[in-house]
């Protein structure tokens, strides 16, 4: 034991740069993912430092807890949060970063991400290790899929290890990118249970409600949610539905909640903050997933370590961590009771 | 530690089970790949096998269409030469209403006599009288502008209605029906129309520009109704009308230029036996991927 402690004790500290488009103040399932792996990195005693653009006037370096460095390079998002992608304009300021810092490996996050592709070849031309990380699936048929597949392919050649958050997310990425399967890790998020503690007292069981917490997109299975709830609410008169988040189809909600008069019984709370997620999720019994596409529902695990039942549309990784969180939901049940 | 080494030996390992948080099963590797990967891959699952003559076969529409935009070409190039005359040019309109309200009678579509007489007769009256009484505004429309410009521009329209026309006949239906036409055939429509009123302005008088509108649109806008409905009714009502047309389409054009008439020969060449095989050539490539990882469909229409 001793030995074994010793060991990690000489272990290399590492100088960690993680890059992507998505981080802080932007919530979501990667910049939680980024944000929630630094912490534990630092805690090991590593150094991380998070490099990702500017959002309105928060530009510069700030520091976050125990001492996380995030530069938010003073560039405007171009499209959907995303970088303009510039080839090489790009290299000045990374490589300042890189040598500055005195980076050892650097670890790149979602496909998506312009800053992050860029990032990571001038950090191999620069002869850095360097990680990366896919957090979605997506497709190969459509125009953007195909192009988003061929950057893919570029970047990853050269890549020393990549990273997917469940099996069938590597499947996808290997198919994508023609990485050899090897070198594809799958790693799964988890989720802080510190945070997302069961309630005290269980809400009353005369009434039961659902609660769905989620970006109201097409891909997010919004339309499913205008179906299937006025059915829901026909067949079961007490249930009760509290749906959480924002987004294009939340028009389509209301009107389907206007259009059937379920304002007393559908509850439509916008945007949550991260903060208050748990408290909006421990006032309900079942939680609601309802998307068309899921690499790695943390949603789930999170409704799942609230204590609450957990139903979801089974697509893409979602039935692989089902018996976790089968076996987590009856011991936590067991604990509330 | 030592005595939970000697139960995993590797011979006595436990199957590799797909469950995420891995590290739950002891002797895995976090890169471990199984011989399950990729086993739910289902490679080129909607890909239709193509047969040769099928496809030549289905080809003759495109070209029996780029054989009647040929013919209005030509009767544009007589009556600018003023070859035909504007009565020989009504002669032509009105046979053409007569046949093609005639294939409509007789095909078995959805339109029965008076729903025809009642619609399509009153609406196609409103249309002829509408034309007539704009044609002195079209007479004098590029009354500004070079013949030189004119020629170049409805060239350009005409290969543009070319591209973008909608060769599988999705959007021609029967009266009633709802359907919502693609961009790129709304454009072809457009294009095709503005090049007949382009040509039309360049004649002398109002009944040509009357005669000429009337033939142009016409073509353009009902041609591929009464298409659609030989096609339906009898497959090979449809060769024979192809092949005949192609042959007078060819003919006219040799007794009009020699070196046209060889451009027309070989693309109609291309478009019949070139493109089929090609596609065929290439469908060997083809490649697609579906699996678990695939985003769901939804089973009903999204209805706004």
């Amino acid at each position: 034991m001793t030995g074994l402690a010793g060991k990690s004790m000489d272990r290399k500290k590492h100088r960690i740069m993680m890059v992507s488009d998505f981080f802080y103040p932007n919530f979501g399932g990667v910049e939680n993912h980024i944000y929630y792996l630094s912490q534990c990195l630092l805690k090991l005693g590593h150094k991380v430092v998070v490099v990702t653009h500017a959002y309105g006037n928060r530009s510069g370096v700030r520091y976050m807890t125990r001492g996380l460095k995030v530069y938010y390079v003073p560039w405007r998002p171009f499209v959907m949060q995303n970088s303009f992608p510039t080839l090489f304009p790009s290299l000045p300021i990374i490589r300042t970063i890189l040598i500055r810092e005195r980076i050892t490996i650097v670890h790149g996050h979602q496909a998506f991400s312009t800053l992050c592709h860029e990032a990571l070849m001038h950090s191999r031309t620069m002869g850095y290790r360097v990680v990366f990380t896919d957090h979605s699936l997506y497709g190969f048929s459509d125009a953007g899929s195909i192009h988003m597949n061929k950057v893919l392919q570029f970047t990853l050649a050269d890549v020393s290890q990549a990273i997917c958050v469940s099996h069938t997310s590597k499947e996808n990425t290997v198919l994508r990118s023609g990485l050899p399967p090897e070198k594809v890790f799958v790693i799964p998020n988890a989720v802080d249970t510190a945070m997302f503690k069961p309630a005290v007292v269980q809400p009353s069981r005369s009434e039961i409600v659902i609660v769905v917490i989620s970006r109201l997109v097409y891909r997010k299975g919004a339309d499913l949610l205008v179906e299937v709830i006025p059915d829901v609410c026909r067949l079961h008169p007490n249930v009760r539905f509290i749906v959480g988040g924002d987004g294009p189809k939340r028009v389509r909600l209301e009107e389907m909640r206007e259009k059937h008069s379920l304002q007393d019984r559908v509850e439509m709370l916008g945007a949550v903050p991260h903060a208050q997620v748990r408290s909006v999720l421990i006032s309900g019994h079942i939680f609601l997933n309802s998307s068309l596409t899921e690499a790695f529902c943390i949603a789930i695990l999170e409704a799942a370590s609230c204590g609450l039942l957990t139903v979801s549309t089974r697509v893409g990784g979602v039935p692989e961590f089902w018996n976790a969180v089968l076996q987590g939901l009856i011991w936590i049940h067991f604990f509330a009771i | 530690m030592d005595h939970r080494l000697a139960s995993d030996s590797p011979q006595f390992r436990p199957r590799w089970r797909k469950v995420a948080y891995g590290g739950m099963q002891p002797g895995f590797d976090d890169n471990y790949t199984d011989e399950s990967f990729l086993e739910g891959m289902v490679m080129n699952a909607n890909v239709v096998k193509r047969d040769m003559l099928k496809v030549m076969l289905d080809s003759v529409s495109i070209s029996e269409y780029l054989c009647i935009v040929a013919l209005v070409v030509l009767v544009w190039t007589y009556t600018l030469e003023s070859t035909i005359d504007e009565n020989c040019l009504l002669c032509i309109d009105v046979s053409l209403l007569v046949s093609g309200f005639l294939i409509l009678l007789y095909t078995p579509e959805k339109v029965s006599l008076s729903i025809l007489i009642h619609h399509y007769f009153l609406n196609i009256s409103f249309f002829i009288i509408g034309l007539y009484v704009l044609a002195p505004i079209y007479q004098t429309l590029t009354r500004s502008i070079s013949s030189d410009s004119i020629w170049a521009v409805t060239a350009s329209l005409l290969v543009l209605h070319l591209f973008l026309h909608d060769y599988s006949e999705s959007t021609v239906n029967a009266p009633g029906a709802l359907k919502n036409p693609a961009l790129t055939s709304c454009i072809s429509v457009n294009a095709s129309v503005v090049a007949s009123v382009f040509i039309a302005s360049r004649l002398p008088s109002r009944l040509h520009v009357f005669a000429i509108m009337l033939f142009s649109l016409q073509v353009f806008l009902f041609g591929p109704l009464v298409t659609y409905c030989i096609k339906k009714y009898s497959f090979r009502l449809h060769l024979c009308f192809s092949i005949s047309l192609m042959v007078v389409t060819l003919s006219f054009v040799y007794m009009l230029h020699r070196l046209l008439f060889v451009l027309l020969l070989s693309l109609l060449v291309f478009v019949n036996v070139v493109c089929p095989y090609w596609l065929i050539r290439i469908q060997e490539y083809k490649f697609e991927i579906n699996g678990p990882w695939d985003e769901a469909k939804l089973c009903f229409a999204i209805t706004d």
